[in-house]
């Protein structure tokens, strides 16, 4: 069952298509996971939301929305060492006998796309959740994984902890156990207390290797994200990565177009810094501009807009929507 | 397992909606909206609970035809339930530009899991004036197939009126594609 599961899985049209981010998971695999290497199997997978799965067939599974995320390797390391440990102590083997057992398969499959209603998704998560003892024996043994990987085992916690950060910032904020965005995997206080006592300082953080080896597909993962709508999510992300690196002019870009499609009071306003602060930074996406176009329109100022449009068309001639935002410089001319 | 789910599907919709057959020729959907057909369609009126009518030629899970006629300002594109609706309503404003409209289905599209891409966005006419139309290839989530997609939309009075269509990227969309247009461009509102 799970090599034909895996089997749909290398023909998905969600399995990311770049050899680079695949070799360079499968090394992070097969570092942490010492003498088992050979029995894992990574394939990053195109969804927004936060999560990580390996199969007792050692197939694991990590999602782009934990791939924008995690800050650097060793972040990445923690979560995919958790995994190994849960296959390590066979625990993903007992959840399926579990489901079997429960007629409940289907739901088992949900996050390998058999089944991808978010609702389903929600029942799945809560369907899957490993016992709290399995989920502390796994965080334990990713620690050890990550120490004798040489990581940094301090990374773990952040994990964690930047994800609660997100989930509080939503507006019905006590929905940590039923948050989608944390699929399989609800973070607790209790586990970031845990992986706070247990891990420490020194070691390997692998920051600039995972933002070069990210780098050609970042603009996708945060476009991706803008998708899901979630602004108050996005926020707190995206106020954390800007925090640390307030230069990246596709962070800005994103932070601003999450503004301006929220567009609540003072969104417009935060989102012209931001955008703006985007197009003046080296090498803006050109999405920048339009977003900045657009902004600039809806606030009236025709000549700025005019002119954010037109740089948009000149670094996206062939942009899809090229044909519309020329409509609107011809609007704004006459 | 995508068998049972489409055997799910079906017994679904099966068991809240209604299907008819369209005759070819002049049709009115929702009394409001015309359109003429070259070729007879299957009509389903209250599709999966939504109030949107449907249609389909090849079954709803392979190609769909909506038409959204006379959405009202501050309503949901379809119905929205639980946490969805709390999450991400779909509400269309009639102050909505067109890449707004645009972004609403794109919202709807997605809200599954499913991956957008906006293949082309512009300005056309649309029952008798100034619209948008708009390509898109959507990667569904439920069984990973690739649909091709169209929108044409254009807001009356305040109202939204859309035809909407998708199917199958190999074989199914590029055989009733140019049907689909012809039905669109010729479409026209009851005064």
């Amino acid at each position: 069952m799970m090599a034909r599961e895996e089997q749909r899985l290398r023909r998905s049209p969600f399995l990311v298509p770049d050899p680079e981010l695949r070799d360079y998971l499968q090394g992070i695999a097969c570092r942490v996971s010492g003498p088992h290497c050979p029995d894992v199997r990574v394939y990053a997978v195109r969804n927004a939301y936060f999560n990580a799965s390996m199969a007792p067939n050692g197939m694991m599974q990590v999602w782009s929305g934990l791939l924008l995320r995690v800050d650097n390797e060793a972040q990445l390391a923690a979560v995919m060492s958790h995994e190994a440990g849960h296959y390590l102590k066979r625990h993903s083997l007992e959840r399926l006998r579990d489901a079997k057992n429960r007629s409940a398969l289907g739901v088992l499959l949900a996050p390998f796309g058999a089944a991808g209603l978010v609702g389903q998704l929600v029942l799945a998560a809560t369907m899957m959740q490993y016992s709290r003892d399995q989920e502390r024996e796994a965080d334990a043994i990713s620690v050890q994984l990550m120490g004798a990987a040489g990581y940094d085992t301090s990374q773990a916690t952040l994990v964690w902890s930047n994800l609660l950060a997100e989930i509080n910032a939503r507006p019905n904020a006590d929905a940590v156990k039923d948050s989608v965005l944390f699929a399989t995997h609800p973070p607790s206080e209790e586990r970031r207390d845990t992986l706070t006592r247990l891990g420490k300082p020194g070691g390997e953080t692998g920051a600039e290797r995972y933002r070069q080896t990210l780098a050609a597909l970042q603009l996708q993962l945060l476009e991706d994200e803008l998708k899901r709508g979630q602004y108050e999510e996005t926020f707190a992300l995206l106020d954390r990565k800007i925090g640390t690196e307030p230069e990246r002019a596709d962070y800005r870009y994103a932070r601003g177009e999450a503004r301006r499609l929220r567009n609540q009071p003072k969104d417009l306003d935060e989102a012209l810094t931001d955008l703006t602060a985007a197009t003046q930074a080296g090498q803006p996406p050109p999405q920048a501009w339009r977003s900045l176009g657009l902004l600039q329109r809806t606030r009236g100022d025709k000549a700025a807009a005019a002119t954010s449009f037109a740089r948009y068309l000149e670094l996206a001639p062939n942009a899809p929507d090229a044909s519309l935002i020329k409509s609107y410089v011809s609007e704004l001319q006459t | 397992m995508k068998r049972i789910l489409l055997i799910v599907l079906a017994l679904f919709i099966a068991g809240c909606a209604t299907v008819s057959k369209v005759e070819t020729g002049e049709q009115a959907v929702s009394n409001r909206l015309v359109v003429k057909l070259d070729g007879p369609w299957n009509r389903f009126e209250n599709f999966a609970g939504f109030p949107v009518p449907t249609w389909t030629v090849e079954g709803v899970t392979v190609d769909r035809l909506q038409f959204f006629v006379g959405i009202k300002d501050g309503t949901p594109l379809v119905r929205q339930t639980g946490e969805a609706a709390a999450r991400r309503p779909l509400t269309f404003k009639s102050s909505m530009e067109p890449h707004e409209i645009a972004a609403l289905f794109q919202a709807m599209l997605t809200a599954d899991g499913s991956s957008f891409t906006l293949d082309r966005l512009e300005p056309v006419t649309f029952l008798g004036g100034p619209g948008l139309r708009f390509n898109y290839t959507l990667l569904r989530r439920i069984d990973d197939v690739r649909l091709s997609g169209m929108v044409y939309a254009r807001v009356v009075n305040g109202e939204l009126f859309a035809i909407q269509y998708q199917a199958p990227r190999l074989g199914f969309y590029p055989r009733y594609e140019a049907q689909i247009e012809k039905m669109a461009q010729t479409a026209t509102l009851r005064t």
